[in-house]
């Protein structure tokens, strides 16, 4: 039965970029249908949990948002959805209290289950369409920038990699659908996309590619920029460079290394070299000097030697990451790499890490000290007691003090100093009048 | 012959019943189904997973575009999970196919005016019989590393001056030793094109090799097994 009263709805999404997308498109939803969105503390009269299960510790952080939001929220509606709601589906589904689990691919009509609930209709979450791209444009959201999703799935099939069997194999979203997206979401005010899915490089709608569509998005009119998420070193071609020529384009790209030694990358499935990759860096640095790379790098991999972890440490020192994400790996049930020999102990795995984390803080201070001095356009996220902070083109977190300035507009700084010499690190600057 | 599958199951676009199983050696053999339902680029592969059961597997394509049968080369891994199972399967079992994946795939523009060296350790000589089979009048030389002879999978069908067995376990090959010693003594067009297929060891392996014979990454294309 459905009340006048309004119902209120909480979110906590884990994971990627994709989920955080997947997520504000949620919200959107609920909002356009009237629901309130509320605290996840606030007890909500629904909470959906956006989940992920790429490595072991994002189970464990899944799993744990999920007890507490069935301890907190006891009579609320909570749906599990996301990668772990795909990987260990039917072991939810036991759970009591746990009212509905939704896979990706019938994410985007967790509002349609959710109100058929409150009217008192019986619908079952297998009986929702499946589309991993019927998501409505962004407009109310969680966060500054919006995510457009361009591409869902991946069938790299890279052995340690479990995405292919939860997010399902490389799908494109239509150009068409693509470019109204885009058009609808900056109508709805937002000033910074971030082009998005599982492997974007892969993106192919009949002749239209990953860089064609990119061209088309940066020469839509409007006042917007555009970031791209992550990206596999071999998912364009030698002309992608020109495209950040284009002053929409931000000169960032956080360009998926996973290791610096190319006998892990052939056990990996990687079908890249580092010189393939240096190659990449090297073209992009020769037209845009300060261009801003991070990357994602898997420590511990089986068989990983001593020698095949000081090549990655030596790569990460030469392409200078200013950050890097560093999974310690750990096993995928399914995968090749389940089953490949010598897997490495957790000390010898937490050993690694470190090293690359503590070089990755240095890599990130010296880079963000390499910027000093220069003009940035910071998009704002947040003001707090007069001071603005947000991103610059170069994706680098930028703080300055600032009067009457208002969240979601770009403001010009010139950067001045670093702050911090942890992973937090900073750059400080003074606004430009 | 009576159907496997249970009654209540529905017959998929990517269900295939096997057709045939021939046995190659003690334990390599290949599963012949129905021709693809899909169009595929020779050298590609495709999931494999037995309908019933919760886990697929990776095969390159073992025959050719335009056959009548999509066929696939397996050999049964000691105390492995899957290839003890697909050894057990009898005619007329179901499998459940996807794809194809990957960009190992022969453009046919290449294929006519193209000259290959095809190298390959064990069962990565499927894609090649792919490409062969669907481009017969490619310009291409395989080198093919094995332990025993025996396991050069369907040599028969390859012309004799253009496939090169490398046998490191008994000297009954061209050559007595493995496919890397070989391909170290060969000297090759600075036009070819070099397709890799196999374990990742022997990949890392001839890469170097081919680097140090002074022939570019970009002529060098590679698909890892395991």
């Amino acid at each position: 039965m459905i009340t006048n009263e309004k119902k209120t709805v909480a979110f906590k999404t884990l994971g990627c970029r994709l989920n955080q997308y997947e997520t504000d498109a949620l919200v959107t939803d609920f909002s356009n249908a009237g629901y309130e969105l509320v605290d996840y503390n606030a007890s909500p009269d629904v909470v959906i949990v956006n989940t992920c299960t790429v490595t072991n510790q994002s189970d464990t952080k899944s799993r744990s948002v999920i007890s507490q939001t069935v301890r907190k929220a006891k009579n609320a509606v909570v749906v599990v959805t996301g990668c772990m709601a795909n990987n260990f589906k039917e072991k939810l589904e036991r759970q009591d209290n746990i009212t509905f689990v939704v896979e990706n691919s019938r994410k985007s009509s967790i509002l349609t289950l959710v109100d058929s609930h409150f009217s008192g209709e019986i619908v079952h979450p297998d009986q929702l369409p499946q589309d991993v791209f019927r998501y409505e444009p962004v407009r109310k959201s969680l966060h500054t920038r919006s995510a457009i999703k361009i591409q869902d799935g991946c069938d790299n099939f890279c052995t340690f990699c479990i995405i292919p069997m939860v997010r399902g194999l490389a799908t494109s979203r239509p150009v068409a659908d693509v470019l109204e997206s885009v058009r609808k979401t900056v109508e709805n005010g937002f000033k910074e996309l971030v082009i998005t899915g599982v492997n974007i490089g892969r993106y192919e709608d009949g002749a239209v590619k990953f860089e064609n569509l990119l061209t088309m998005i940066l020469e839509l009119p409007g006042d917007f920029r555009v970031r791209i998420s992550s990206l596999e070193p071999d998912g364009f071609g030698d002309d992608f460079v020109k495209l950040f020529a284009h002053p929409k384009l931000m000169p960032h790209l956080h360009l998926c290394l996973q290791s610096g030694s190319d006998k892990t990358l052939l056990r990996m499935r990687r079908m890249y070299d580092v010189a393939q990759f240096r190659k990449t860096v090297k073209q992009f640095r020769a037209i845009y000097s300060d261009f801003n790379f991070t990357t994602d790098i898997i420590v511990g991999f089986p068989g990983e030697t001593e020698e095949e972890f000081q090549q990655t440490l030596d790569a990460v020192n030469e392409f200078n990451f200013s950050h890097i994400h560093t999974f310690k790996y750990s096993v995928r049930k399914g995968t090749r790499a389940e089953r490949l020999e010598n897997h490495l102990s957790e000390k010898v795995k937490n050993e690694r890490s470190l090293l690359v984390r503590n070089l990755s803080v240095e890599n990130k201070m010296n880079y963000f000290k390499s910027l000093i001095g220069q003009k940035q356009d910071v998009l704002i996220e947040k003001i707090t007691q007069g001071t603005a902070s947000g991103y610059g083109q170069h994706y680098a977190p930028i703080r300055f003090k600032i009067t009457n300035g208002q969240r979601n507009t770009i403001q010009t700084v010139r950067l001045t100093e670093l702050i911090g010499d942890d992973e937090n690190c900073y750059l400080a600057g003074e606004l430009v009048l | 012959m009576m159907s496997l599958m249970k009654p209540d199951m529905q017959m998929d676009e990517s269900f295939y019943k096997i057709e045939d199983i021939r046995q190659l050696t003690g334990n390599a053999f290949s599963i012949k189904l129905p021709k693809a339902r899909f169009a595929f680029k020779a050298g590609q592969h495709i999931s494999l997973g037995i309908v019933g059961g919760n886990q697929s597997r990776e095969y390159s394509i073992y025959s050719g575009e335009n056959d009548p049968n999509l066929e696939v080369l397996i050999k049964e891994v000691q105390n492995g999970y899957f290839t003890p199972q697909l050894r057990r399967l009898k005619v007329g079992r179901v499998l459940e196919i996807h794809g194809p994946f990957g960009k190992f795939g022969m453009e046919p523009e290449l294929a006519a005016h193209g000259k290959f060296v095809f190298i390959a350790s064990g069962t990565g000589i499927a894609p090649f019989r792919s490409i062969i089979r669907t481009y017969p009048t490619i310009d291409y030389t395989i080198i093919h590393g094995v332990r025993y002879s025996e396991e050069a999978y369907d040599r028969d069908q390859y012309d004799s001056k253009r496939y090169k067995l490398c046998t490191s376990r008994e000297n009954k090959g061209d050559y007595y030793g493995r496919l890397t010693g070989y391909l170290k003594s060969c000297t090759f067009a600075p036009e070819t094109h070099f397709d890799l297929c196999g374990n990742s060891d022997m990949i890392f392996d001839a890469l170097e090799i081919l680097k140090d014979k002074g022939f570019d990454r970009d002529q060098i294309h590679c698909e890892v097994y395991f």
